[in-house]
């Protein structure tokens, strides 16, 4: 195929250098264009998550934007069973994102070409797959798996764009109790922290590492600069203007300096006129 | 397929495009073929700074930074007196550069001084050698060899009188070069040859006999100088259109023939006839000679010849006039100068040449009629003459008070009153004897004045940038009229003479029956247009110019004469003429005018009185009313047939028309939408049963501001056409079948109060959006049976055959978006995308909407122009990067702000001046101030401005200030880029040119459409689309002839009720959307939104070039390794692989042009 991989035969896995795997994709089987996919076995030092388990976890680059979760999954059992995958738009650590959201409230996802964290029940699957050779493309529509696109797909989802109205309240209703508890349990926490800072009968207050921080300083940054504005004020004030006659003169100057620079201003701006000929009336 | 694989140092090379631009890797679009337009486009460089480009520095501003030593050092007197006198006399010291800038430009070099001279001396020298002929009559022209002809139409043929060609009296310079009045471009030095006083005759006043004897004698002189190797080029022109005044150009010869023409006049000896004799109520033309028929009449009931005479006199006159005026600019010494500035307003205005223009020469006497009057001091500069004779010419009506500047005429001179009688603008000469205003008409005069009046309006205001509205930016007829018309077959008019009996000015203006009939043509279209007109200006047919062996063009070869309309809005579209009572004495008068179109009609008020009615049911009808009144007028009165007139005052709104049976552009559906709107509107403000209540309903729809292209219409939806929905039984598109026609959301969004029950959470508050979206949805279809369809962001609402897309709001939304709790507890509040992405849709949009709205309310054409100025953009593949905000913008900048003009009348006036606007504004170093509802002051402009200048490099390319956005340009953050910039601007230009030319000649093949083929050269990937898929296919430029079948039914809409269409499902824009996020950072993607079938593909001029592997920058790539080195390249197979399949149904073919790149 590529003539930077000639040397390797065919049925070989070409492996390049940094240990990443080149295999094909092709969406259909009569397809005449491959993708090259790069898959390596997950492995970041800083990272020791359950999420990803190191010996399990394929990372696959560049799938393409038609490859959903679930074909990718289809698209790497051949390898062994797979536990779930995970698409994302770069490659990065795995983030918790906050409270569980319906799958319509989710922000729209980018459909652009993705990474991806295949894991699989078996860590054989793992090398098998980067054994895999690169003349025997894995194939993302095939028989009995067809993947639609184009018209088809944007039909279906726009079938899909509609929600009943009362299954989106129930989703409404759940998510919203689910955040009065938590304020609820936020409030909870507050009192606590506040009973604490209570003198107790002996007239000890308990002093704690409260993450708030002190009330007496003001909470926002707005509030912060509230405050050094109308230092800022009052230090004004307290100024006397054209009182003696030394600062009347510096006013006289300051209004000649002003001119002059106004005047060097407009000159250089004509000699730049000038220079993009912008004088010529026709 | 055969793929080569190139090594990373070739596949650069071969990635060269076979453009000249190809080394510069900043340019991303390849520009077209042509390369001449761009020297016209300003150059519009250099946005961030970026490393690899230094020659756009040069031009960038910089602040300056003076040291503080020099800011602050002692002052002398005169430069403390030039710093008050440029704070004092101008608005800032800019202006007064400026002109001094400009004179620069115009004058004429030492150099081409020298040249001028030595040549004029050649010239003379040639001109004094001319050889006596013997003496023959006047009509025999055997004389003459046939290589040279008389510039002079000899009708009628008979003449007596004896000629004999023999050397000048004298030659003299006249004119503006010996007054040093003369400016660039075109210039033009006088040269007066004084005819030997035997070969004239006293009595060759008489029936022409002077002025032939002047056109053999120049004649003679050029049948001399054809033989001089000296001279470059000979033609005959004649003086300001005059047929009896000819000329004789001269050029220099080689390299120098353009750079300037010497006009050679003949003159008669001063004093050679009695002035008296010119007297504008004396006949020197016998109707007897004239007509040929032997009539003898009493000389005494022959009719005045005032024209004729005039022209004589204005012979004689030449180097007194030069004297005077030498007299005058000797006592000032910014004469000169101030004539220069005047010289050049004029020609921006296309009023300083051809018949009865506002030339030079009147410029001068002007100014010094103003400098002997003492309207103003010897001592001013030019900048304040000009300005005084703008406030004279705008506050003095010369039509009825005209002005000499005889200072103690003697008694033979005519009185002004007899001036009056016989011309219609009086501005008499030094001698008191000549008008030298003869030849123009009052509708000059008047749009002299219109332009006078206009320019004060603007130097006054602080506002505007009045050096560049005043003097740099031209006015020609097609841009500063509303409508513009053409008589084209100027054969017909001498019908018209005869019709209005024209006789006797027929023979003042020797049978020149354009310049006799133009006259009466101007009071006849005034007295029938009246109140819906500001001004009626026509075109000055130009000099014309032959070659001396060819016989003088007759009057008919003039080009079409061109009439300009500047409409009253308010008034030019009504379609009923009301006239007096049926018994008043005016009635007359008026069914003398109408003809048989006038009426008696009863009106509601109980009057009977005499009416015209003309058709017109839409408003694109009605803003062709002034066409139906100027054609059945010029055919009543003038004979003037239709078909010789060519109205081009709605050319271009062809490309939005949309009605059926009645041709509309949009204003009656747009109407309609307002009105479906509005209704909405009340129904959700009386909803009950909410929770909390709602503070205000805002459009924030192109459609609900009058400014969508193709606005809407009501549908009525055939559902067998239609899949189901299992649920709510909606419609659905069907597989296989077209796709169904486009449904467009009308945005609509509907703040609710501020309560403490708002969570302090985006999630939370986007959970009770939704709640208010289904609660509102329910209330809706369960009142007013409105189909809905609640979803998490919106609630479709399906009504009157129209769907708008109510979005609840929240005010304090953003501000939670904002803010956020740091590792500290601190309290931040931070700006981010999501916040100003909700606060543009639920605060800025339905501002601008309304604001817009408003603005259409006081111009009721500002929607149209909008709408011709986005199918433009959309059209040229634009409307991603000018944004339909922004384009509405830049057009209500046009009615805002339109200095030079006044606010566009006409769609097309206005399409036009967004094309000039676009092509000439200089962006880089410009603000665009857009004062919607005149809310900012001059001290506003001066910060915009200067904030501006301070941050240029970090604000966006195009910079567009409103009122509510002083410094960011909140609509054209996103885009455009420098380079999309740069391509809108020359491609508006183009238009703009070929536009232009096309409306304004009728020979050239009349398709505006022209404008709107964008080229499809310049693209690397075309993507065909199958024209059945594309939903808004009757829109296109070029629309389809066969019909493509979309489920919509003839026949009423219902109000409500009925199944939720297909709304808001377009293949195409989920094609377009998926490509870019897919391949977003390797090419470039265009489509006309209106209706294209081709998406067009441009690679980013970087993509190609290999990177090293990189885990995050591996998308649609393939590794190459050499040796231990691995770089990645884009696997342009698979992506184009990837347009088909992504588009699988929608794309019909994908089309790379190899031509231009290779992989």
């Amino acid at each position: 195929m590529a003539p930077s991989k000639k040397k390797h035969a065919s049925g070989q896995t070409c492996v390049i250098p940094g240990g990443f795997t080149v295999l094909s994709l092709q969406f259909s089987p009569d397809s005449p264009a491959q993708h090259k996919l790069c898959v390596k076995e997950h492995k970041v030092r800083a990272e020791r998550s359950s999420h990803r388990p190191m010996d399990r976890t394929l990372f696959v680059l560049n799938i393409p934007p038609y490859c959903s979760e679930a074909v990718v999954k289809e698209l790497f059992s051949q390898f062994g069973a797979v536990q779930s995958v995970e698409l994302r738009d770069h490659p990065g650590a795995f983030q918790h994102s906050g409270p569980k959201l319906a799958t319509f409230f989710k922000p729209a996802e980018k459909k652009g070409f993705k990474v991806g964290y295949v894991i699989f029940q078996n860590s054989s699957s793992v090398s098998a797959a980067k054994s895999h050779p690169l003349d025997v493309p894995l194939v993302v529509s095939a028989g009995q798996h067809p993947v639609s696109t184009g018209v088809q797909k944007w039909i279906q989802q726009y079938r899909e764009s509609f929600i009943q109205p009362d299954k989106l309240q129930q989703t409404v209703d759940s998510f919203m109790q689910d955040y009065d508890k938590r304020k609820e349990e936020e409030v909870e926490r507050q009192k606590r922290e506040a009973e604490e800072q209570q003198e107790d009968e002996e007239g000890w207050v308990k002093v704690t590492r409260g993450n708030k921080g002190a009330k007496a300083r003001p909470h926002s940054e707005a509030a912060n600069q509230r405050t050094l504005q109308k230092e800022i004020v009052k230090k004004k004030r307290k100024e006397l203007m054209n009182f003696y006659t030394w600062q009347h003169k510096n006013t006289q100057k300051e209004h000649i300096a002003q001119l002059r620079k106004k005047f060097e201003e407009d000159k250089q701006k004509i000699a730049l006129l000038r220079a993009q000929r912008k004088f010529r009336p026709y | 397929m055969k793929y080569h694989k190139k090594t990373s140092q070739t596949s650069r090379s071969t990635m060269k495009r076979e453009t000249p631009h190809a080394e510069d890797t900043e340019e991303m679009i390849p520009s077209e073929p042509s390369h001449d337009e761009e020297e016209n486009v300003a150059p519009v460089k250099a946005k961030r700074s970026k490393p690899e480009e230094t020659e756009g520095e040069a031009e960038v501003f910089h602040p300056v930074k003076l040291s503080r030593s020099d800011l602050y050092r002692p002052p002398t007197a005169e430069e403390l007196n030039q710093l008050k006198e440029a704070e004092s006399l101008f608005h800032c010291s800019l202006l007064k550069m400026q002109m001094e800038e400009l004179l620069r430009e115009v004058v004429l070099s030492e150099r081409r001084k020298q040249q001028i001279d030595c040549f004029i001396q050649t010239v003379t020298s040639l001109l004094q050698t001319v050889p006596r002929s013997p003496e023959v009559e006047l009509g025999d022209l055997s004389w003459l060899s046939g290589a040279v002809k008389v510039p002079f139409l000899l009708i009628p043929k008979a003449s007596k009188g004896k000629f004999h060609m023999a050397p000048p009296a004298s030659v003299n310079l006249i004119g503006s070069y010996p007054l040093g009045t003369c400016i660039k471009p075109s210039i033009m030095v006088d040269l007066a040859v004084t005819i030997p006083a035997d070969v004239l005759h006293p009595k060759d006043v008489l029936n022409q006999r002077y002025p032939r004897k002047r056109a053999l004698y120049l004649a003679g002189l050029a049948q001399h100088l054809t033989s001089s190797s000296e001279i470059g080029t000979m033609r005959y022109s004649c003086l300001h259109g005059n047929r009896l005044r000819p000329l004789l150009l001269l050029t220099p010869p080689g390299k120098d023939s353009s750079s300037f023409t010497v006009r050679v006049h003949a003159c008669p000896p001063p004093g050679f006839f009695k002035p008296s004799r010119f007297h504008p109520q004396r006949n020197s033309i016998r109707t007897e000679w004239y007509t040929g028929l032997s009539k003898s009449q009493p000389e005494s009931s022959e009719p005045p010849t005032p024209h004729y005479n005039s022209s004589i006199l204005g012979d004689l006159l030449p180097r007194a006039h030069l004297q005077f005026l030498s007299a005058v600019s000797s006592q000032c010494s910014a004469f000169a100068d101030g004539v220069a500035l005047l010289k050049v307003w004029l020609r921006q205005r296309e009023l300083d040449q051809g018949t009865g223009c506002f030339n030079g020469f009147l410029a001068s006497m002007l100014l010094a009629y103003l400098l002997t009057t003492h309207r103003v001091s010897n001592s001013m500069t030019a900048y304040q003459l000009l300005r005084n004779s703008l406030n004279f010419l705008a506050s003095t009506d010369l039509t009825v008070n005209g002005i000499s500047l005889a200072k103690d005429p003697d008694s033979t001179a005519p009185a002004l009153a007899d001036m009056h009688s016989a011309f219609q603008v009086v501005f008499v000469d030094p001698s008191g004897h000549l008008n030298m205003c003869a030849d123009m008409t009052a509708c000059t005069y008047k749009q002299v004045q219109h332009e006078a009046s206009l320019s004060m309006q603007f130097w006054d205001d602080p506002t505007v940038d009045g050096f560049h509205a005043l003097l740099m930016t031209p006015k020609p007829m097609i841009r500063t009229s509303d409508h513009v018309f053409q008589l084209c077959e100027l054969v017909k008019l001498q019908s018209s003479c005869k019709k209005l009996n024209l006789l006797s000015e027929l023979m003042d203006h020797s049978g020149n029956y354009i310049d006799a009939a133009l006259p009466f043509i101007l009071s006849l279209l005034q007295r029938g247009l009246d109140q819906r007109i500001h001004l009626l200006t026509h075109s000055l047919s130009p000099d014309p110019e032959w070659s001396v062996e060819s016989e003088a063009p007759k009057h008919k070869a003039q080009p079409p004469l061109s009439f300009g309309l500047i409409l009253r809005p308010e008034l030019a579209a009504s379609v009923l003429e009301r006239g007096p009572p049926a018994d008043s004495p005016k009635a007359a008068e008026f069914r003398q005018l109408w003809g048989s179109h006038s009426e008696l009609r009863r009106f509601q008020d109980g009057a009977i009185t005499e009416a015209v009615l003309w058709n017109g049911e839409t408003s694109y009808e009605k803003r062709l009313v002034p066409r139906q009144i100027i054609a059945h007028l010029l055919q009543l009165h003038a004979g003037i047939p239709e078909s010789s007139l060519r109205y081009v005052g709605a050319m271009v709104d062809d490309v939005i028309k949309m009605g059926h049976e009645v041709p509309s552009t949009g204003e009656e559906q747009s109407l309609k939408v307002v009105q479906s709107y509005d209704d909405l509107s009340r129904k959700l403000w009386r909803l009950e049963g909410l929770p909390l209540s709602i503070t205000s309903v805002q459009g924030a729809h192109p459609a609900l501001r009058y400014t969508q292209v193709f606005p809407p219409v009501p549908l009525k939806l055939d559902y067998s056409f239609f899949d189901r929905e299992k649920i709510s039984r909606s419609l659905v598109p069907k597989e296989g079948k077209p796709c169904p026609a486009y449904i467009t959301p009308v945005t609509v969004i509907c703040h609710m109060e501020g309560s403490g029950k708002w969570p302090h959470d985006h999630l939370a508050i986007r959970h009770i959006r939704a709640a208010f979206h289904i609660s509102l949805g329910e209330l809706l279809s369960k009142q007013h049976r409105y189909a809905c369809k609640p979803c998490p962001s919106h609630l479709d609402v399906w009504k009157d055959g129209l769907a708008f897309r109510i979005q609840v709001a929240y005010h304090r939304e953003p501000q939670v978006l904002r803010e956020s709790v740091n590792a500290e507890g601190l309290l931040v509040v931070r700006d981010n995308e999501d916040a100003q992405a909700l606060e543009m849709a639920t605060v800025h949009r339905p501002l601008l909407t309304s604001t817009l709205h408003g603005l259409q309310q006081q111009h009721p054409c500002f929607g149209a122009v909008c709408r011709l100025a986005k199918r433009w953009l959309g059209a040229q593949l634009f409307s991603e990067d000018i944004t339909e905000d922004t384009a509405d913008l830049l057009v209500a900048s046009l009615f805002l702000q339109p200095a030079p003009f006044i606010p566009p009348g006409s769609p097309q006036v206005g399409f036009l001046r967004f094309l000039h606007l676009l092509s000439s504004f200089d962006w880089r170093n410009n603000p665009l101030v857009v004062n919607l509802n005149n809310q900012l002051t001059a001290a506003d402009y001066t910060e915009i401005k200067n904030d501006f200048m301070a941050s240029r490099e970090s604000l966006p390319v195009m910079f567009i200030a409103t009122p509510k956005d002083k410094k960011l340009s909140l609509w054209t953050k996103q885009a455009p880029s420098v380079q999309m910039l740069q391509r809108v601007v020359m491609v508006a230009a183009e238009s703009l040119k070929v536009l232009e030319s096309q409306l304004m000649d009728g020979n050239q093949t009349q398709d505006v459409r022209v404008a709107l083929r964008p080229p499809l050269d310049p693209y690397d990937v075309l993507i065909h689309l199958n024209p059945k898929q594309v939903p808004l296919l009757s829109q296109a430029v070029d629309p389809p002839a066969v019909k493509i079948s979309r489920g919509v039914m003839s026949g009423n809409v219902a109000q409500s009720g009925g199944a939720l269409p297909v709304i808001d499902y377009n293949p195409v824009s989920h094609y377009l959307a998926e490509l870019r996020e897919a391949f977003g950072d390797l090419a470039l993607f265009f489509c006309d939104p209106y209706g294209g079938t081709v998406i067009t593909v441009l690679w980013k001029p970087k993509a190609f070039n290999p990177v090293p592997f990189k885990t995050s920058q591996m998308f649609a790539r393939q590794v190459e390794v050499t040796g231990e080195e691995v770089h990645t390249v884009p696997n342009i197979e698979a992506i184009l692989e990837d347009f088909r399949v992504m588009g699988k149904g929608l794309v019909k073919s994908v089309e790379p042009r190899t031509e231009r790149w290779a992989f």
